[in-house]
């Protein structure tokens, strides 16, 4: 058997070959350049009320240069108060939790208390899209300066960074779950200090649980219309009088939600592991995202930003959906506007509750501003950047 | 490790680049230059 390359017989003379190595190289170099831009980070510009850009990596030194260092945000006002954290991103194709996190953070001004915000808890799942899905790469919004593009990735961790799966995977927590779940971020609570590249993201979310003293942790999600856990707060048993408060005021700001309380076998879960094993009161937020579901259309920035799809339309009136669904659609800015209505309510009742851990906010994006004008107005101007 | 699967992949991509210019048949070359692609970007890209 030959081992080494013959340069015998090259045929340098006919310009067909070279032809197909150019166009080879012309493909490299465009599919090339796609793919690395996959792997920069959204642009999120702060306001002017940020105290520190951190990286998960100050609670897991070990996640410095991996994909898996996302950004933490943190916004502290002069006065001591309570401790909060907002997660968002958690899975990427749940825009409406990764939205409501970049407007908080480019909006918020905070007078007293701490509130953290990880816009894109798991960076790697932003890096690549679910296969045969056919959801595009991004949408746009429109910002002050114009259009600007989000990314619309993957419920998991890019298989680039943590292969192979296993054929069962066995989380932290001993919960057995299909192998592709290994790479699910909601499902590999507490995590793991040497862990896969996912359980050391989980570890590291609950080191800044443990060591920032977090009294109320909110874990923003989309899930599909038909999904019966829809519009709904989930929350740990310790979060139950929280829950309920929240959901009587924004059923009368007119926001209807269901109240779910979170499993106590089913364990890897936000909303399972921060309440079991920290202080802090876990909340998972679900709003119901057309982009997501089984029964959607052509998967279109469209249909991820309007939410309207005739499937849907057709599928409310069998009766076979969890929430109204009509030819308005449930688009983007209500799906956020939701997730801001509740995290307000959340932060103010956590205050009546427990009044040594209020949140003050000087400026808190309206979700009503939100409703009537769309994002122009939160999403700032790129030169105004920190 | 990771040099030693880039090495296999310089040795491939190498062979088929040899391979794209020694054969005659167009459908042939066309097929090389295919597969040609998804080696480059792997040598270059995929961390």
């Amino acid at each position: 058997m030959k081992t080494r390359l013959n340069f015998k017989n090259l045929n340098f003379q006919r310009g067909q070959p070279i032809f197909i190595f150019i166009m080879v190289v012309i493909i490299c170099f465009f599919t090339g350049e796609n793919f690395l831009s996959l792997h920069q980070e959204d642009l999120i510009i702060p306001s002017s009320g940020l105290s520190q850009q951190l990286r998960l990596s100050h609670y897991l030194p070990t996640l410095a240069n991996t994909p898996g260092n996302t950004r933490v945000f943190l916004f502290e006002g002069k006065e001591k108060g309570g401790n909060v954290l907002i997660l968002g991103g958690t899975h990427p194709n749940e825009p409406a939790g990764f939205i409501a996190a970049t407007i908080l953070i480019e909006n918020l001004i905070i007078k007293k208390g701490r509130l953290f915000i990880i816009p894109q808890a798991n960076l790697s799942g932003f890096t690549h899209n679910d296969a045969f899905e056919a959801n595009p790469q991004r949408f746009s919004l429109p910002a002050q300066d114009g259009l600007r593009w989000f990314r619309y990735g993957s419920r998991l961790t890019n298989p680039i960074h943590q292969w192979p799966d296993p054929t069962t995977y066995i989380n932290p927590s001993s919960q057995k779950l299909a192998g592709p779940e290994s790479r699910n971020l909601n499902r590999a609570y507490p995590g793991s200090k040497e862990g896969s590249l996912t359980e050391r993201v989980a570890w590291a979310i609950m080191q800044l649980l443990k060591t920032e003293n977090i009294h109320l942790a909110i874990d923003l999600h989309e899930a599909s219309p038909e999904y019966p856990v829809i519009n709904a707060i989930v929350f740990h048993e310790r979060a139950a009088e929280l829950a309920a408060m929240t959901m009587m005021d924004l059923q009368m700001e007119g926001f209807d939600l269901r109240l779910e309380a979170s499993p106590p076998n089913l364990h890897g879960l936000s909303h399972r592991e921060w309440g079991d094993l920290t202080s802090t009161l876990a909340i998972l937020l679900e709003t119901a995202n057309a982009s997501h579901g089984r029964l959607k259309g052509k998967p279109s920035p469209q249909l991820i930003v309007k939410g309207q799809d005739a499937n849907y339309v057709r599928a409310a009136r069998l009766g076979r959906l969890f929430v109204p669904f009509d030819e308005e659609g449930i688009p983007l800015k209500r799906r956020v506007a939701r997730h801001l209505a509740s995290i307000k309510s959340l932060i103010t009742n956590l205050a009546a509750l427990y009044p040594s851990q209020t949140i003050k906010f000087e400026y808190f994006p309206s979700p009503q501003l939100l409703l009537k004008n769309g994002f122009k107005d939160f999403l700032q101007i790129a030169s105004s950047s920190k | 490790m990771k040099v030693i699967y880039q090495l296999i992949l310089l040795w491939l991509t190498l062979n088929l680049t040899v391979y794209l210019f020694r054969e005659k048949r167009l459908s042939w070359q066309l097929s090389a230059g295919m597969v040609l692609i998804l080696f480059i970007l792997r040598l270059l890209l995929i961390k």
